[in-house]
């Protein structure tokens, strides 16, 4: 394929941002649009570079890194976490969470009533307080181009599909459910028979022989005991 | 029996009261005060002697009739309700079972169109054809209503107020594709009973086309080749009915699909992660995406607690100094805090070259401390920086090549470009 670089002319703002980790959308629509226009040009030479840029349909672009060493960090765990408790808010209200998480927008003062709200589940993401939240997670959320912040309230962006898809993949995982849905205990594992072993101490001994042999072996302690005093 | 043209007339001189009053009929029946109170909304100068003497009229016209057993409550007649709902465009969605029911029937009467030529009773074929014909338009009609009605369904899910949920919002689309979408599109199938149904009575007619052709005419060949025509039309308006339909409304109710999917999805994954922690999320699903890169430059120390904090590096015990015992040599300096090192950036400003005023102030500061330092002003958004032509630079331990920046007051330069713009 021949690449004209001269037609690339936002390459090194687009690459610094998707180098970031930021995912371009129409929000940026100097870079967007030229990488819509040029997006096979852009493939191909970040291809050779090593990068995979990711065109996805609903609007966005971004750089999938490389598996090598790739590991789902900290901060997409947290995003995560943030998006499902965000759905799960908003359904409760009798909101529409598609319509919020997709294009829409939720106003700051609005976070602290789902910190507390969720404060269990977001201590595990080490989300303890308004600043924390603000910081760890709608900052982050802006940095990557997933929402945008203006006077207080975060717009949503298209990049935000990639988060819903996870809850689709939730939801399809048959496996997480049924582990939720079961209250069954762990099944035990099955071991092969061992053979019959004799008794050490056999219990089904006639009543008779016991007293015969109790009797003989208190005589034989008798008598053992009598031939240690006559020795002494 | 009523005379049509008073009926008429009533309805074209009291169309402005009826037309509201029909959206309120839609809904249900209506008690009398509610109608006189509706109607007396409309005619503020009506007495209640003209409102009963209208009400009068319209029961005596049978547009409105009592409901049964509720002689208090009133409803429109069925046939005005039509008739005014096709003048208002209005169109309710019918059953596909009606449409079944008209297809069953039109089998029928292709059979008695056979019987009666095989009888051949011209007058009786021929009535039976115009039958089928009349029963063909009967479909054909209802088809374009529930069409509108379709449009009718999607265009209220899209508009009606988007902070109601979702699941609400799309409930009538989710119950007209399960009530009427799906049934249709088993109806129209191939092997369906509409294609089957339509099949039968083509091959009927056209078998009588070539009979007549052969045994001679019993009725005129326009007639049945009118009605093949007819026949013809419906089978496509049936499947670009259906079509349309699908085009409508299977988006909507993906999204409602999407949407419940989107929402279990999530209540599975708190309650995954309640149970199990954050791990409990399928790491497969989780997006991948690059760190945001920091290049940002850091001093060893701040590398060294980066490193401990991830690799549990034990550091070395510190040694603190006895209160008894006397300091030897010169008191340890604090390290410089940032906002220290940046007021005293600003004081100093304008700065000809950064990194030589740095060496100046940190004559004997660690290299990588200065680099840290000159990172993080050159950096800062207070100041306006332009860079300098590379050179050599020799800190305490090492000799360092870099291009430095000359440091400007961000607001300074910010004033200045106002008012060159204000003089130009």
């Amino acid at each position: 394929m021949h690449l004209d670089l001269s037609q690339l002319t936002q390459l090194t703002p687009i690459f610094r941002e998707l180098f970031k980790g930021y995912h371009i959308s129409q929000r940026d629509a100097e870079l967007y649009s030229q990488l819509s226009n040029l997006q096979d040009a852009y493939r191909a030479l970040f291809r050779a570079m090593g990068f995979e840029l990711v065109c996805d349909s609903r609007g966005f672009y971004y750089f999938v890194p490389e598996q090598m060493g790739a590991q789902v960090n900290k901060t997409a765990q947290r995003l995560a976490l943030f998006t499902f408790i965000l759905v799960e808010h908003l359904a409760d209200q009798g909101r529409d969470p598609l319509a919020v998480l997709d294009g829409g927008t939720l106003g700051r003062d609005e976070l602290p009533a789902l910190l507390d709200k969720y404060r269990d589940l977001f201590v595990q993401a080490e989300v303890q307080t308004q600043e924390d939240l603000e910081e760890k997670v709608m900052r982050r959320l802006t940095q990557l181009g997933f929402a945008q912040e203006d006077n207080g309230i975060y717009r949503f962006l298209p990049p935000m599909h990639r988060f819903l898809d996870v809850c689709l993949a939730v939801q399809q995982d048959r496996d997480l459910a049924a582990v939720l849905h079961s209250d069954l205990p762990l099944p035990a594992p099955t071991l092969s028979e061992e053979p019959e072993e004799e008794p050490i101490i056999s219990l089904t001994d006639d009543s008779a022989d016991n007293e015969e042999a109790a009797l003989a072996r208190a005589i034989a302690e008798e008598r053992i005991a009598e031939e240690q005093e006559a020795q002494a | 029996m009523i005379d049509p043209k008073r009926v008429l007339r009533a309805l074209a001189e009291h169309w402005t009261l009826l037309e509201p009053l029909c959206e309120r009929f839609d809904a249900g029946t209506l008690g009398l005060a509610e109608l006189r109170g509706q109607l007396a909304s409309q005619l503020p100068d009506g007495t209640p002697t003209d409102i009963t003497a209208l009400l009068d009229q319209w029961i005596r016209l049978d547009i409105l009739v009592p409901v049964a057993k509720s002689p208090n409550r009133f409803e429109l007649n069925a046939q005005i309700h039509d008739f005014l709902a096709y003048l208002r465009r209005e169109h309710r969605l019918g059953l596909c079972l009606e449409i079944e029911a008209y297809l069953r029937h039109l089998e029928r009467l292709a059979g008695y169109i056979r019987e009666a030529f095989d009888a051949r009773d011209g007058h009786d074929l021929a009535r039976q054809l115009r039958l089928l014909d009349m029963r063909v338009r009967d479909v054909l009609k209802k088809l374009a209503n529930d069409e509108q009605a379709l449009i009718g369904v999607a265009e209220r899910a899209k508009t009606s107020d988007r902070q109601i949920p979702l699941r609400q919002r799309y409930a009538e689309v989710l119950a007209t594709w399960d009530e009427y979408v799906e049934p249709m599109i088993q109806l129209v199938a191939a092997d369906g009973a509409f294609e089957q149904g339509v099949y039968r009575v083509e091959q009927v007619l056209l078998r009588l086309l070539g009979e007549q052709q052969r045994l001679g005419q019993l009725v005129d060949d326009d007639l049945l080749l009118r009605t093949h025509a007819r026949i013809l039309e419906m089978q496509t308006t049936a499947q670009l009915t259906l079509r349309r339909a699908r085009e409508l409304l299977l988006p909507l109710r993906e999204e409602a699909r999407r949407h419940n999917a989107v929402t279990r999805g999530a209540a599975l994954a708190l309650a995954a992660i309640r149970k199990k922690g954050l791990d409990a999320v399928p790491q497969a699903a989780l997006p991948l995406f690059t760190r945001p890169q920091s290049n940002f430059l850091g001093t060893a120390s701040q590398v060294e607690s980066y490193v401990y904090a991830l690799a549990r590096f034990e550091p070395k015990p510190a040694q603190f100094p006895r209160a008894s015992k006397a300091r030897s040599g010169e008191a340890p300096r604090p390290p410089r805090t940032a906002r220290e090192m940046i007021e005293r950036c600003e004081q100093a400003l304008p700065l000809p070259d950064l990194m030589l005023w740095l060496l100046e102030q940190e004559p004997r500061g660690a290299t990588d401390e200065l680099l840290y330092w000159f990172s993080r002003l050159s950096r800062d958004n207070r100041f306006q920086r332009d860079r300098l032509e590379r050179r050599d630079y020799q800190t305490a331990e090492h000799e360092l090549s870099l291009c430095s920046y000359a440091l400007l007051s961000s607001k300074a330069q910010q004033a200045d470009s106002t008012s060159a713009s204000h003089a130009s």
